[in-house]
């Protein structure tokens, strides 16, 4: 992802130009679309999660703050937000528990990965389950710290500390390799 | 002790937590404050936010067809939401200028109306007071020329204007007294009549009798006791003294 598209497609939200809601999916709707699908776990409600957030996107982008975060933290966190509110409202409506099927966390269907992404998926696998565990649940489930805690049956401590070296040990486990890797897809 | 809190603050999981926007208000703040203060805390929320973006990324999924153009269509008819509330936004805009500008408008003439409104009472003002003091004159001249007890001289000119005739009216009990020239002998362009009054001893100046007054109009005199009126000719426009040699009239009264 070049800082230059970012900078681009912010000027553009400020302006309110709709091709920078265009640019946005072309560029980051893949991912934005896996991040909703880890949340929700259904194919439909994550598709209506990423319009949403689209929406979201859209009527928010005055409330961007490039020197907060980057362009694709704040997609990150508009989108997850809003699939853990349709993951709320639909297990509200369903009167259902959300259950964390612990060997779903981490496991990636391999219908629901693109196929170029094969050779990342054997680095995924490299990392190690316990952070993919911790990571996944906080990052993608919408669960707290305690949550994941008590779900995971892991101390709240481990679930700290699994969460910083989990993030922390990312790049150094797949290096610059996997970065270029992914700006080559991007 | 400043290296030491940076520690504490990078050891806890708040960055982390930042990151993932589930902090609190609070935690925010200082997640933030940090951020923007220590270059080594900017640096590993750096890190943070791209290994949650190649993270992410592991999970992406093909989009499925007409979906950018399903949020497309919608983030447009918001636009058009949005515009047709900008039209309505400029129409009222418009409107409101109109109007204020039409309020200035008719302020403006409101105000040039009152300062009118002010000029013409003043102006009737001071023709009421004009008119009072000539009604004032038309009664004492109606007073004294029908009182009774009115004496009536008839002033002749000396053998420089033998022509002059002019009557005048004295009440020495209303203490009014006119006079009214009927004829004046025809005077050089540069030279005019003028009418005197020497009372208690002062020589009044009562002002330069024109021909054209031509026995229509009283003139007021001074009333006193033992006055003496004088007519002198004198050169164009008034003189401020009496020339005494050329006195042409004078009457006691």
């Amino acid at each position: 992802m070049s800082t230059l598209l970012e900078k681009h497609i912010v000027e553009l939200l400020q302006e309110r130009n709709d091709k920078a809601i265009a640019l946005l999916y072309d560029n980051y709707g893949d991912t934005l679309l896996g991040v909703a699908k880890k949340v929700v776990r259904s194919d439909d409600l994550a598709q209506d999660v990423l319009q949403e957030s689209f929406i979201k996107i859209w009527k928010k982008a005055d409330s961007y703050d490039p020197a907060k975060a980057k362009l694709f933290t704040w997609l990150f966190r508009i989108t997850r937000n809003t699939a853990i509110d349709k993951l709320r409202s639909v297990s509200t409506k369903s009167d259902k528990e959300i259950q964390i099927d612990v060997s779903n966390v981490y496991t990636i269907g391999v219908d629901s990965t693109r196929p170029e992404l094969m050779d990342v998926q054997e680095h995924l696998d490299k990392i190690e389950d316990k952070y993919k565990i911790v990571l996944d649940a906080l990052f993608f489930q919408g669960m707290t710290q305690q949550e994941a805690s008590e779900e995971l049956d892991i101390p709240l401590g481990t679930i700290k500390s699994r969460l910083k070296i989990g993030l922390r040990e990312l790049r150094k486990i797949y290096g610059p390799a996997l970065l270029a890797l992914l700006i080559n897809l991007v | 002790m400043m290296v030491e809190k940076i520690k504490i603050f990078l050891d806890s999981d708040i960055l982390e937590r930042y990151l993932l926007d589930s902090t609190t208000e609070m935690e925010t703040l200082q997640a933030e404050r940090y951020i923007a203060m220590y270059p080594e805390v900017r640096k590993v929320y750096n890190e943070l936010q791209e290994n949650l973006q190649s993270y992410a990324k592991l999970y992406a999924m093909q989009t499925p067809d007409g979906l950018k153009e399903k949020i497309l269509a919608r983030i447009r008819s918001e636009r058009t939401g949005r515009s047709r509330f900008f039209r309505y936004a400029m129409a009222a805009s418009f409107i409101a200028v109109m109007f204020a500008s039409a309020s200035y408008f008719f302020w403006d003439q409101n105000q040039i109306l009152q300062e009118e409104n002010t000029m013409v009472s003043n102006k009737i003002k001071l023709l009421e007071e004009d008119m009072k003091q000539q009604l004032e004159d038309v009664r004492n001249q109606f007073i004294v020329l029908n009182n009774p007890q009115t004496k009536k001289y008839t002033v002749t000119g000396n053998k420089k204007a033998k022509e002059l005739k002019a009557v005048a009216y004295i009440n020495p009990v209303k203490k009014l007294s006119y006079i009214n020239v009927k004829k004046l002998p025809h005077l050089p362009e540069d030279q005019c009549y003028q009418m005197w009054a020497e009372v208690n001893g002062e020589m009044l100046n009562l002002g330069i009798i024109e021909q054209a007054t031509d026995g229509k109009n009283l003139m007021a005199l001074p009333y006193a006791k033992n006055a003496v009126g004088y007519i002198t000719i004198e050169p164009k426009g008034g003189n401020e003294n009496p020339t005494v040699e050329n006195i042409v009239a004078n009457i006691t009264y």
